[in-house]
């Protein structure tokens, strides 16, 4: 027989997979973008008893003059399209960044889940406003 | 483009994200080569990443920026008045790149 506190367990940490993998699944849907412009996304830190998401912006994204129209648009759809996210924080990993946009890490428990996406061959369309169009 | 639809622009990451990304390159780089980089970035990363464009019929594109800008802001990296001049000039550039990439008139009726 399994202990209740066991099954509750096992189900909250069901729970944060399945809303981790909808994040993921939702930046890969929505934001191929930002794997053709030579960037990535990750996410850094999710919170699903708060519902709290940290996604970090890196590569050609953390300074190319896109990342803010794109840290907002994840931050207006992510929190429409998947109703347990309540909060959307970005990290762009610049050095010296702490910014509004960036949030410092510390909640914990979490492990980075970057997904590359299929067009992410290095090296090509890193740069130029012409790449992601 | 020119079949810019309003309507639209209230749901603009879903229906303009590409032409927003263009836009947004855009004024990054024209600025990037005429200003000193290092606070275009911080303006990029710190400022424009918390404000939204948003368009009007009478008004145009604008940017709403988020409150004391310049809090956000190294002061070592420009003092008060340089950095109000470069973040209005950049943020007019941007409402200029909007303007252009969406085909809109600079000074709709």
């Amino acid at each position: 027989m399994i202990p209740y506190a066991e099954v509750m367990s096992t189900e909250t940490q069901d729970e944060a997979d399945d809303l981790r993998e909808r994040v993921g699944n939702f930046l890969m849907r929505n934001f191929p973008q930002i794997q053709m412009h030579g960037g990535d996304a990750a996410i850094r830190d999710l919170d699903p008893e708060t519902g709290e998401v940290t996604i970090r912006l890196t590569g050609a994204c953390s300074g190319c003059g896109i990342s803010p129209m794109t840290i907002q648009a994840i931050k207006s759809r992510m929190t429409k399209e998947i109703p347990e996210i309540t909060e959307v924080y970005a990290d762009t990993g610049m050095p010296g960044d702490g910014g509004p946009s960036h949030t410092a890490g510390g909640r914990g428990g979490s492990v980075e889940t970057s997904f590359p996406g299929p067009g992410a061959e290095e090296g090509e369309d890193d740069e130029g406003p012409e790449a992601p169009f | 483009m020119s079949d810019f639809d309003p309507g639209k622009f209230e749901d603009k990451y879903e229906h303009y994200f590409a032409e927003l990304q263009q836009a947004y390159k855009g004024a990054f780089d024209r600025m990037d080569r005429q200003y000193d980089s290092e606070l275009i970035h911080a303006i990029d990363q710190h400022v424009l990443a918390e404000s939204e464009p948003f368009y009007e019929e009478n008004e145009g594109f604008r940017i709403e920026l988020p409150d004391d800008p310049s809090a956000r802001i190294d002061d070592a990296l420009a003092d008060a008045d340089r950095f109000e001049t470069v973040l209005a000039t950049y943020v007019d550039e941007l409402e200029a790149e909007l303007r252009r990439v969406f085909d809109v008139d600079s000074d709709p009726e």
